[in-house]
């Protein structure tokens, strides 16, 4: 992996200059059109994509987010 | 949003989290450097904050958090062909519910044979803004995540 790009991301402070690089929500894709694929690892265990949970429910509610 | 989860679960309407970074990183949950320090950080999601949803970590780099706009606290929601149909760059639970029973009944109207074809919307939605709810939630993260946001915000 990027180390740069892992230390930028998992910033180790709440400073505008480490956040502001990061609130994108204007570039994120768009509604109406197939959304990217990703592996998701969930905290039971194992190995899993976005994909595999969207297309066993008539819907996916996706809360992004951490303990902080 | 647990208690929406539960809500909708009937009508096979999935609910998840999917763990990112650390927005406010402080001394008693410092800033990510491990996919074994972000179990333990999404342990205490489910222990300690009580998130009774599944818990989904992301890559470290955040790949899919990157792709989707990286907010800290962002919600989806996804028909079963992977389209997104909403989306907010803030969790509201009233949000989230209006949209979901206006969802579900376009996908009542469709089963009723009605034809439908999507269009665009924007609208402005309201959160809650408790201001001391969220100092006493940085807290937990430690005194440096208060003062950084402190500074930060005032």
């Amino acid at each position: 992996m990027d180390s740069d790009l892992l230390a930028r991301y998992n910033y180790d402070a709440f400073t505008p200059e480490k956040f502001t690089p990061w609130m994108n929500f204007d570039q994120s894709p768009p509604l109406g059109e197939r959304a990217p694929d990703f592996p998701l690892w969930p905290l039971t265990g194992g190995e899993t994509t976005l994909s595999a949970l969207w297309s066993t429910h008539t819907l996916l509610v996706v809360e992004f987010g951490s303990f902080t | 949003m647990n208690a929406l989860a539960e809500r909708f679960a009937p009508q096979n309407v999935g609910s998840i989290f999917i763990y990112t970074h650390e927005a406010h990183p402080g001394e008693y949950y410092p800033h990510l450097t491990s996919m074994e320090q972000k179990y333990r950080h999404a342990a205490a999601l489910r222990d300690i904050l009580g998130v009774t949803r599944p818990i989904l970590l992301d890559a470290l780099d955040g790949a899919c958090h990157r792709a989707y706009g990286s907010m800290p606290n962002m919600t989806w929601i996804f028909n079963r062909a992977g389209i997104p149909i909403y989306k907010s760059d803030w969790s509201d639970h009233h949000s989230v519910a209006n949209a979901l029973e206006y969802f579900l009944d376009v996908t009542e109207r469709r089963r009723g044979r009605e034809r439908l074809a999507p269009f665009h919307v924007e609208r402005l939605d309201y959160r809650n803004q408790d201001r001391e709810a969220f100092y006493a939630g940085l807290a937990r993260n430690g005194p440096k995540a208060v003062e950084e946001f402190r500074q930060a915000f005032g």
